[in-house]
Parts: structure tokens; sequence; C-alpha cells
């Protein structure tokens, strides 16, 4: 079981992020999140998610899904972006375990259904 | 101010280039409760400085709905009033996350600056490298020389610099709801603009209760049949222009929402790309994004292609001029000729009813009727709907279509959120200051 995203459906409101934030931080902030709303690429209008889990990172494009292996070495033909590495030093997604009355809490807030269980 | 909130201040002199903290009180909160209540409040308390005032809602940036929105709070050039500009995409919220609720700007700087405001630390930063220079090239210097692509702004280009009675205060890459000067202001006074960029962290009294009914209110929100549809067409299409839709489709990209807003109300299009790409564009600026339907519509209504619409609104951002303005008083009717137009910009645009919010926001509710009959109930309707969401700190669109973002569940998450007995009375009172 894990985290389906659908970056077409995605509005980019970060509504994901808040809230797996403040499942780990018991505040509102952004810091902590393991799922975030991908948007360094504001003139190209190019949004999608990304998200970490235990051992990898999840790319939600607007094309497609891709899942990459951490601590394998990327693909060399893709340009780095900055925004991965500060993904890679938080928590994987545990599914809210501890969020019993939720589940998943940016499941259960995101306002367009762009996120699912898998 | 221990909850929903920094508990910070600002106030730059830009005469001398000092900055001062000061805390927020409780007792403030308590009596203007937040947003546009408490820039007003600082407008009058430093009023012989001539100032700007920056500020956040109370509820902005948590998990509400659409808490979405920051403020300009000013008196505009535009109309000689008070009169208060919505912040709205990311830029309203990284506000409060950059560690102040508000931001008093008094005096005039000697020479050209921009503001840098960065997790709790304000700095009143040389705008020599990019005074000149226009608001893409100003956001892209900035977001380049801190090396933070997500770095917010708010910037006036070349109108604001040279005194155009329509310079924008733009957002980032974009256009805004500035239909007041506040750009013409910025120019005046040798500020570039601000640069926001934060981590911070806002406490909440009863965190769990406040995030519970969060999630109700947003249950309730997704009942309405217009969560369904996105962008600007659709909104056109419910004040009536039925043919809009139709006429942008060719160049539709994507749409996109401010901060935990439920419609997405900015629509990007695409004209020097394919709009059905979805692969990341290979191009620098494949378009622009738009949220100002009134300015879109205008463009249209003299005789542009949306195509042309589009490279004429990204014209205006790069130059930081009101769009509304150009389509409606240039008197110009093609794209060569609107862009050439820009510095000669006069005439009047109408600021509606008081004359204190931005008709970027349609006069009327959208998707929804409100039960309202009348122009005259509409309008009152109107203004106290911007006020609100303008206290509170909710993107004014949004507002204008959901019924059920109410007084009265924005004032119980505000005292859940912050543990203060914030009543109806409170916000009537608060609301009669501003509307007067």
């Amino acid at each position: 079981m894990g985290i389906k995203i659908n970056a077409l459906k995605c509005n980019n409101c970060m509504a994901c992020e808040m809230v797996c934030s403040y499942h780990r931080d018991d505040g509102f902030a952004f810091l902590s999140a393991c799922i975030v709303s991908y948007r360094a690429k504001e003139k190209k209008d190019y949004f999608g998610m990304l998200l970490k889990e235990e051992d990898v990172l999840i790319v939600a494009r607007p094309e497609g899904v891709e899942v990459n292996k951490i601590g394998e070495e990327a693909d060399p033909d893709k340009e780095a972006d900055a925004s991965a590495k500060p993904m890679l030093l938080r928590e994987g997604c545990d599914l809210c375990e501890d969020m019993d009355d939720y589940g998943p809490m940016c499941i259960a807030f995101c306002p367009v259904d762009a996120i699912t269980l898998d | 101010m221990e909850y929903l909130s920094t508990d910070k201040i600002l106030v730059i002199d830009l005469n001398t280039a000092q900055v001062e903290e000061d805390e927020l009180d409780e007792s403030l909160v308590e009596e203007k409760i937040g947003g546009i209540g408490i820039t007003k409040y600082l407008y009058d308390k430093y009023i012989e400085d001539d100032p700007i005032v920056i500020g956040t809602g109370l509820l902005s940036g948590t998990t509400y709905p659409a808490s979405a929105s920051g403020q300009i709070t000013a008196k505009s050039p535009v109309n000689g009033k008070l009169s208060h500009c919505p912040v709205i995409y990311k830029a309203g919220v990284e506000i409060k996350y950059s560690g102040f609720d508000y931001i008093v700007v008094k005096g005039n700087s000697p020479s050209p600056v921009y503001l840098w405001i960065h997790d709790g630390v304000a700095d009143v930063a040389d705008a020599a490298d990019v005074w000149g220079k226009d608001v893409w090239e100003s956001t892209d210097a900035l977001r380049k020389f801190v090396g933070d692509d997500l770095l917010q702004t708010m910037m006036i280009g070349p109108a604001g610099e040279n005194g155009s009675d329509y310079a924008q205060v733009c957002y980032n890459h974009w256009t805004s709801p500035d239909r007041f000067g506040f750009g013409k202001l910025f120019g005046s006074k040798n500020l570039k603009g601000f640069a926001f960029r934060g981590m911070g962290l806002i406490e909440i009294a009863e965190p769990e209760d406040y995030v519970e009914r969060s999630l109700e209110i947003l249950k309730e929100v997704k009942e309405n049949s217009f969560i369904e549809q996105k962008g600007l067409g659709q909104i056109l299409y419910a004040l009536g222009e039925e043919d809009v839709k139709e006429w942008m489709d060719p160049v539709t990209h994507r749409h996109s929402a401010d901060y935990f807003t439920p419609y997405a109300s900015n629509t990007a299009l695409f004209f020097d790309e394919d709009p059905g790409r979805l692969e990341e564009s290979k191009k620098d600026e494949p378009g622009v994004l738009v949220s100002d339907v009134y300015a879109l519509l205008g463009f249209k209504n003299i005789g542009l292609s949306a195509a042309d619409a589009g490279r004429a609104l990204k014209a205006c951002a790069k130059y930081g001029i009101d769009p509304f303005a150009v389509a409606h008083l240039s008197g110009k009717t093609t794209l060569d000729e609107i862009k050439d137009s820009f510095d000669s910009i006069h005439g009047t645009v109408e600021i509606p009813g008081s004359g204190l919010f931005s008709p970027w926001c349609p006069t009327q509710p959208i998707f929804n009727d409100f039960d309202l009959s009348g122009e005259d109930e509409t309008m009152a309707w109107w203004e106290r709907r911007q006020a609100v969401s303008m206290i509170f700190g909710i993107q004014p669109i949004f507002s204008l279509m959901c019924p059920e973002l109410t007084e009265e569940n924005m004032l119980e998450l505000a005292s859940i959120g912050t543990d203060l007995d914030l009543t109806q009375e409170t916000l009537d009172a608060v609301i009669d200051d501003l509307l007067g």
C-alpha cells in the first residue's frame, strides 16, 4: 500500500505539503513534508509532486510518474534539480500511521483528489 | 501573540535604512483581528511617514480552505484613497513564513533598494543591479542571487520606476490585483520591491481541533459542483462571458491554484509552445500565467486573438503595468501598438463602491448566487466579503464562489487557533471601521 499521485489533476495548491508537515511538526510549516509541490519551473508552468518514501523518491510529473531508487546514480541526460536534495534528507512517508482519524493527511486534504491510496 | 502568528511586526525606515521589530500584541488582535484590520491600524499609526503596510490574515498559511492571501495597504495614487490590494499566488503565504505578520515601510529611500525578508531577518538591500530591469529580469536575478527558485517577489518594473499612473506591483513574474497604482508609489520611494523566503513554524493553540474543523469545512466546500472545474474560462463563463473559454482554449496550457485553494483560478496560456505539451518546455518563456479575468476579457474585446492577448499580458507583466488599464485606456487595437503605448496610458479606471478594494476581483458572486438581489445589495455584500477575506487572509476570488466559507467558521477557527475569544461583534466593528 502506498500513495498514488495524478499530477495532471494536481492544481499545485500545496495543501498536501502543508498537512504532511503538520503531521510531523504539530504546527504549520513546510519544512518536514515528505510530499511537496514541485513548483521551481514557474515560468514554464511546469508543476507536479515529489514524494519521498523510505527507499525511493517518486517524481510525479504531468507526463508520467518516475520512481527513483535513493542512492542510485541519476540519469545523466536529466538536469539535476536543487529541490530534490532537501527532500532526500527528510523522513520517508509513513502513511500518517499515527493519524487514526484521517489516514494519510495528503489524501484527506487534497481538494481535487489528485492523491489516492494505491 | 503566540498563535497563528510570527508575533512580529517589522518597521523599516527607508530614509535611514533602519530596521526595527515590534511584538504583535494580543490585545491588538483582540481588537482588530488581523489582515487589513491591522494594516489599516498600522497605516494610521505611521501616517505621517506615508507608509506602505504589508500584512497577512489571521488564518493565512493554515489549513483553513483558501487561506492564501496577504495584503498591501497604502494610499492609492489612482484614487487618492487608502486601499487594500490582495497578495495572491504563493506570495501571500510566504510573507508570514518569512517571519513577519506585518511590515511597515516608512519614508523614501535616497537610492534604489529592495527589501529582502527571510527567516525572521530583514535587509534593506541595494537595488542597483535590478533597478532598470523589468519584473521578470528582476525576479530571475534575485532568485539566482539567492540560489532559490522558490523565492517569492513583489516587484515593480519600468512603469513603476518611470512613475506611470497605472504602474503595478507584480508578484513573481505575473500581473497582480493591483488596480491602485501601488507600483507608482513603490517607485516614488525608490523601492524596487520585496523578496520573501522562509521556513518558519506557526503554532496553533488547539492544533487537533483546528485541523479537524478545517477538514470538515473543506469537505463541505467539495460538495460544490464547481470543484470539478478549473481556470479563468469557467469563471468568465459563469459571469456571462460564454464565448471566452472557446476563444482561449487553443492556447490554454494548465490551471493552478493559490495556496490551499480548492479552485484553480490561474490559467497559463502558451503562445510560444504547444499548449498541449505535458513535458517541461525547452523554451525559457513559453507563455504567461493569468489571474486577471477582466484584463483578459478587455484584450479579447478589442479584437486580439487569445495568443496576442497572452503576449500583451506578458508584456504588461514584464513592464509592471496594470493590463486592465492598458486594455481599456490605451485606445490601441494591435499587439505592437499596445506594447508601444505603456508610457502614455492616461485616463480613469473606475474603482467601484467605496474604493477600498480591487475590481480585479469580480464584483458579484461566482458559481453560487448567495441569495442576493439587486445591485446595491450585491455591492454591499461584495465589499463586506472582500473585507472579511482580507481580515482573515482568504483568497478573495474563491470567497465569492464559496458560501461554506462563513464569517462564523472563520471566527471559530481564529478562536480555536489563537485561544482568544473573537466574536461577531468584534468582526462587525472592524468592518465598520474599514468601510466607514
